[in-house]
């Protein structure tokens, strides 16, 4: 029988759907009858929820701005070659 | 294999990039090297990473002529920066360490009995929704701090799988991961995840 510490070891694969049919099913019973694991996908879900509300800011923009500068640059480089050669 | 078809907007974007229009590089930049460094930070230490995409997007402005559309536009950048870092790494004779053994996060794990029941269950349930919980400023820094905490090759691998809708088997082709592998590492980032949002709610610390 699934117990709960093995149902949180699954809990992820559970809420990306990625379990066999037969796991699936099991995972469901044992949320039919536990309460605690029920409010343990519930939380896990929100937190993976959050994560991706999170997830749009990240990287700084001094990288980007570096980035911008360097592509701008390797632009420009290859145009004055190519009116250089015409 | 790829499952992401290069899209209509897409497809101008990438018009654009092949006759070098500057503000179309500006908007490309923007858009992906988010993704890229997440990429390239599965590999490499922070600012490696950082020099890695750098280089990247200088030698995109030729490879772009060679991209087909076969797969996506982020896909193919993707593979580019995990490509480069992977030479990286050869040339330095270093392995990407990782964690792969164990299914529950230490601290979760102690929170269940010898029987393998909840010793300590989770007693809160969220009623509100995500966009309202990060309204919170201090949750929001909070997940900042512990994003930053975990290591490189789990966040990576959290924050590539929703860049690419859950689409496993294109994040498992881009860092070269089996899927199994891949699930671990997002079992364990969630597991943190989880554990720093039920203390933030119960304490309102972080
Ligand atoms: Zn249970």
């Amino acid at each position: 029988m699934l117990m709960c510490k093995d149902l949180a070891g699954i809990a992820s694969d559970y809420i990306d759907g990625e379990l066999s049919t037969g796991q699936n099913l099991s995972v469901k019973f044992h949320l039919m009858m536990c309460g605690d694991c029920r409010t343990f996908i519930g939380n896990l879900r929100m937190s993976t929820k959050l994560m991706q509300a999170h997830s749009g800011s990240v990287p700084n923009e001094e990288f980007i701005r570096e980035i911008d500068r360097r592509v701008h640059e390797a632009l420009e480089q290859k145009k004055s070659r190519t009116t250089d050669s015409d | 294999m790829d499952t992401s078809q290069a899209t209509g907007s897409e497809e101008e974007l990438i018009e654009k990039l092949k006759e070098q229009d500057p503000a179309s590089y500006h908007l490309a930049v923007r858009t992906y090297s988010p993704g890229m460094l997440a990429v390239a930070r599965f590999y490499l230490d922070p600012s490696t990473a950082e020099e890695v995409v750098q280089d990247c997007w200088v030698t995109v402005i030729d490879a772009i002529n060679k991209f087909e559309g076969r797969s996506g536009l982020k896909t193919w950048l993707h593979r580019i920066v995990s490509n480069r870092c992977k030479n990286k790494l050869r040339s330095a004779k270093r392995e990407v360490s990782t964690d792969f053994q164990e299914q529950l996060d230490p601290d979760l794990a102690d929170r269940f009995n010898a029987s393998g029941r909840w010793q300590t269950p989770p007693k809160l349930r969220f009623e509100e929704t995500a966009e309202s919980l990060l309204e919170n400023g201090a949750l929001s820094d909070c997940l900042d701090k512990h994003l930053s905490k975990l290591p490189e090759t789990q966040r990576s691998a959290l924050m590539l799988y929703e860049a690419h809708q859950h689409k496993s088997e294109d994040v498992c082709n881009i860092l070269d991961v089996k899927p199994s592998n891949l699930r671990v590492l997002l079992h364990r980032a969630r597991q943190k995840i989880f554990l720093m949002v039920e203390h933030f709610q119960e304490t309102g610390e972080c």
